[in-house]
């Protein structure tokens, strides 16, 4: 609602009259009001009192600074309007207010320095002037355990949010990997149980599958994958190592393991077992099983009784 | 130190500082703790201030004039608190000179765990202001009294010879703010010290704590005025709402006209047809209230619950 002063007590009826006959009122409620305040400024009386009162001391003595701020590094030379503008700070706006006294302080700084220097006027505290200061030391110690508190605390939630999001990714990441690798075993066990099978006597599946499981360009780009991560390496460990061959005789699939006959005529004709060196009790590699002495230094051990004696009987 | 020699421009400017409250009263006193702390940061900032003690109310300013004289000090920072809310500061040019009010606003002390610089105690500020002191009279005069006020002179014995930090004034909002920097590196590398507060001008008299106004500030606006906005501000709201209500009242209380009955209203009215009177003879089955029914088996099995477990205490 609006608020009106009724102070209308203050005007007289005859004025009221004649306001009426000249035509200045209008039908309504007629209330007095105000006009705006003024304000006293009496320029004149400022600029004599100034005048009066100012004191012409050296400039040492007042060490004072009119300055404007520091204008921002990013900005360049701009004319003055937009200057003016610029310096148009938002008194709401903190930050800015704040920065922008701080940058009036470091102009003033900049440009009184040198001057000081000049007036030998010291501005850096020697090492070893010890005064007393303006807060103490007790206070000071208090600031600086806030400060670290602070940023101990800010460090510890970036850690761990780091590793919060570390041990996402990581999960995410090792998931991926399992799989791939789960996927890349079964093709490659497949392939191989095909070729062992007689399915298929290529073998293809080693250095890439030609025929896609899945007839997508991503299957067969991954075929390209496998044979690159298996290449020779692969190849050779399925078909030649002895330690693989074995082991799939032995695991591998095809047939029964157990319980087959023994002394069977192939049994007895394979000598593939048969190693020249161990018969002769030659060629054993582990230390400290042959004895105390080492006298054995590549030469041969003692012969036995009967090739000593197969040996006499030549000589 | 160096430089000790009492040269001619010496000990002449001294500042001083009160405080009001009323001594007498059995009520508590009008100054808070706040502003106690501010007057101490402002004595260690300056060391060529004295201080004084409280005055009594019921005298009148003008005798400020005289106890600076007597202390030998020709400016004066004096604080008057109202309301035990509103901090008023005077600054003063004692025998003749000029005077000016202000409200002071936002203070924040020395001790706040923010203010993270230190500074030499008593060491001799570097004053900065703002362009827009030099564009207007009132302001040029203001700040004449702040440097003679806050600038410590060269040579005091109390002081030391170091520059160190700066004072900052800036006139924005139409208020003066007050910020203290610590001068760490030649490069003007800043970090504030402290206490900071805004100064809010009411008037410039010509004479020291009275005598013709000279200036008085259209933007000012007293805090009790600035309070009693707000308050009606939202008085209002309620003012308007039970306005409002009345007027509904009123209304629902006016007799209602009349209106004939138009025969023409009635032609497309068509009665509903004559359903077939059904009598029941059996009674209907109970609903089932399925909540009811689970709360009655809930309220039960509770209770089965809490005689087990007196009886397991037992």
């Amino acid at each position: 609602g609006s608020d009106s002063d009724s102070d209308n007590s203050l005007v007289t009826d005859r004025e009221l009259q004649d306001a009426f006959s000249r035509g200045l009122l209008k039908p309504g409620l007629n209330v007095v009001l105000e006009g705006p305040k003024k304000a006293v400024n009496d320029v004149n009386g400022l600029k004599q009192c100034l005048a009066e009162f100012k004191r012409d001391l050296e400039w040492v003595e007042r060490l004072d600074m009119t300055l404007g701020p520091v204008p921002a590094i990013s900005g360049s030379e701009v004319p003055t309007s937009q200057n003016k503008a610029q310096r148009a700070v938002n008194p709401e706006d903190d930050f800015q207010r704040e920065i922008s006294f701080y940058r009036q302080a470091q102009a003033a700084v900049l440009a009184v320095l040198p001057r000081l220097h000049q007036l030998k006027i010291p501005t850096k505290r020697p090492t070893d002037y010890f005064a007393e200061m303006a807060k103490s030391d007790q206070q000071m110690q208090k600031i600086r355990q806030k400060l670290q508190t602070k940023q101990a605390a800010m460090e510890k939630s970036e850690k761990a949010k780091q590793l919060r999001a570390l041990r996402k990714y990581g999960k995410k990441v090792q998931t991926e990997v399992l799989q791939k690798r789960q996927q890349e075993k079964a093709h490659m066990m497949n392939a191989i149980k095909k070729y062992q099978k007689g399915f298929s006597d290529k073998l293809d599946f080693i250095e890439g599958d030609q025929k896609p499981i899945s007839r997508d360009k991503k299957a067969g780009a991954k075929g390209q994958q496998v044979k690159k991560r298996l290449g020779v390496l692969g190849c050779w460990s399925a078909l030649h190592s002895a330690k693989r061959r074995y082991k799939n005789q032995k695991f591998g699939f095809g047939g029964k393991k157990k319980g087959l006959k023994w002394n069977t005529r192939e049994s007895y004709d394979d000598v593939s077992s048969f190693r020249a060196k161990t018969a002769h009790g030659r060629g054993l590699k582990r230390p400290g099983k042959r004895g105390s002495n080492v006298s054995e230094q590549g030469a041969q051990k003692r012969p036995g009784k009967r090739t000593r004696e197969k040996m006499r009987n030549r000589t | 130190m160096p430089g000790l020699q009492m040269s001619g421009a010496l000990p002449r400017r001294k500042w001083r500082r009160k405080r009001e409250t009323v001594s007498q009263a059995p009520f508590a006193r009008g100054i808070n703790f706040r502003t106690r702390h501010l007057m101490q940061d402002l004595r260690t900032l300056m060391p060529h201030s004295k201080a004084d003690t409280k005055m009594d109310r019921k005298d009148k300013l003008f005798v400020i004039n005289e106890v600076c004289e007597m202390k030998n000090c020709n400016k004066c920072i004096y604080f008057e608190a109202k309301k035990k809310q509103d901090l008023y500061m005077w600054l003063s040019n004692s025998p003749h000179g000029p005077s000016a009010k202000f409200l002071v606003q936002n203070i924040h002390t020395l001790a706040e765990l923010k203010m993270t610089g230190n500074c030499l105690k008593g060491s001799r500020p570097l004053l900065s202001f703002d362009p827009v002191f030099d564009e207007l009279p009132h302001y040029a005069l203001l700040k004449e009294l702040l440097i003679q006020i806050f600038s410590t002179p060269r040579y005091h014995p109390k002081s030391q010879p170091f520059v160190d930090h700066v004072f900052t004034f800036t006139i924005l909002d139409n208020r003066i703010w007050f910020r203290n920097f610590q001068i760490i590196e030649e490069d003007a590398a800043l970090i504030e010290i402290g206490p900071r507060f805004v100064l809010n001008l009411i008037k410039i008299f010509q004479g020291s704590f009275g005598g013709p106004t000279l200036y008085e500030n259209p933007h000012y606006q007293s805090p009790n005025m600035h309070r009693r906005i707000i308050r009606s501000i939202s008085a209002a709201k309620y003012k308007e709402k039970q306005q409002v209500k009345e007027v509904q009242k009123v209304r629902k209380k006016e007799p209602k006209t009349l209106v004939p009955h138009d025969p023409t209203a009635d032609v497309f009215v068509t009665p509903a047809e004559e359903k077939p009177i059904e009598i029941q003879w059996v009674k209907p089955e109970p609903k089932v209230d399925l909540k009811a029914r689970k709360k009655r088996i809930y309220k039960r099995q509770r209770k089965i619950k809490q005689k087990m477990d007196s009886g397991k205490t037992k």
